[in-house]
């Protein structure tokens, strides 16, 4: 049961529609910054999909859960490799680098503060300086707004997959 | 110090190391100096949460981090010392409280946050001061666990007041 009514609006974006409306002004500059993060950014778009993913299940967000941005879709992520995206994924057919995503996108959200020397070498071994600062920045960007979709009030228990357009800004 | 091979100009530790992306960078900075602007939310309000935040998270590089509207409008030391005992200090407010309260439910487990939570803070700020709060919650979380996962270093002066993160402009005695 959503906790905020959102301000009427006639966007059919399901964001725009959604009561981070009523900030206008920072909802336009959270657009912007997620606009860049997905289309104008250093790592493809199929990795910061499979982060946003294993967030969304993590935090349990079900809005997060049901959407599926199209780039990372033209990229190869199937909804095969999204399965994959559960618990238990070390021992399934994701690849290294893959795995090692999930591995990183689970210690933001569980043991932030706990330095893992391994970890950081297996992250050096597959992504540039660039490439990890980008994701990192990704991982607190959908964890916030899976925090923020929550917070206010969840939405129903079943949600299709929806299929929608990557963020540009 | 952070762990990263390479990094970016910058005076500040953060710029150092967000810099490395600077158009992803550059957007964060307008979007995170938003919260700070007049009519948003009161500054006091902001700077407790993001300080509650920091401390659940022990993320010394974001506690040494004052914001100037916060100090202007009376924030005094002695309040964010006594920032863990927010529930039981008469120096808190009802909704500073409440505000302090749904921070460390957010943090902990959003999905914890019962109705009764919400309404304590929805009620005193509105949509629009909800809103802000938890926006304002999302990027306070989510970047003390970025400085916590690529160690960036606290700033070298004890306190360093800015007006948006990356812009450091005094240290505090």
């Amino acid at each position: 049961m959503p906790r905020i009514r959102p301000p009427k609006t006639d966007s059919a974006d399901p964001v725009q529609r959604s009561a981070l409306a009523h900030q206008p002004a920072l909802l336009a500059a959270f657009t912007r910054l997620y606009g860049t993060l997905w289309s104008h950014g250093v790592l493809d778009l199929a990795t910061k999909e499979m982060a946003r993913l294993r967030n969304a299940r993590v935090t349990d967000c079900r809005f997060c859960r049901s959407v599926r941005f199209a780039g990372a879709r033209d990229e190869g992520l199937s909804e095969a490799l999204v399965e994959e995206i559960r618990d238990g994924y070390e021992e399934g057919p994701l690849t290294d680098r893959q795995k090692v995503v999930l591995r990183y996108t689970d210690a933001f959200l569980k043991t932030p503060g706990d330095a893992d020397p391994a970890l950081r070498e297996a992250m050096l071994a597959h992504f540039s300086s660039e490439e990890i600062v980008e994701l990192t920045a990704a991982i607190a960007l959908f964890m916030g707004f899976s925090k923020i979709a929550v917070s206010l009030g969840q939405v129903p228990e079943s949600m299709p997959v929806t299929v929608m357009p990557t963020p540009d800004r | 110090m952070t762990w990263l091979p390479d990094s970016a100009p910058g005076a500040e530790p953060l710029d150092r190391v967000f810099g490395l992306r600077p158009n992803l960078y550059e957007d964060f900075q307008r979007w995170s100096a938003l919260f700070w602007e007049e009519g948003v939310l009161d500054p006091r309000i902001l700077e407790l949460c993001r300080l509650r935040v920091a401390q659940l998270h022990g993320c010394e590089s974001e506690l040494r981090i004052r914001h100037r509207p916060a100090i202007e409008a009376g924030l005094s030391e002695a309040k964010i010392a006594a920032l863990q005992r927010a529930s039981s200090d008469p120096a808190f407010s009802e909704v500073e409280r409440a505000c302090l309260a749904f921070s460390e439910l957010f943090v902990a487990d959003p999905n914890a946050i019962t109705d009764e939570d919400a309404r304590r803070v929805t009620e005193p700020l509105g949509p629009e001061g909800t809103v802000a709060l938890v926006q304002a919650l999302a990027l306070f979380d989510g970047f003390a666990r970025f400085r916590l996962m690529l160690d960036v270093e606290a700033p070298a002066e004890e306190r360093v007041v800015v007006s948006a993160p990356g812009s450091a402009e005094t240290a505090l005695d």
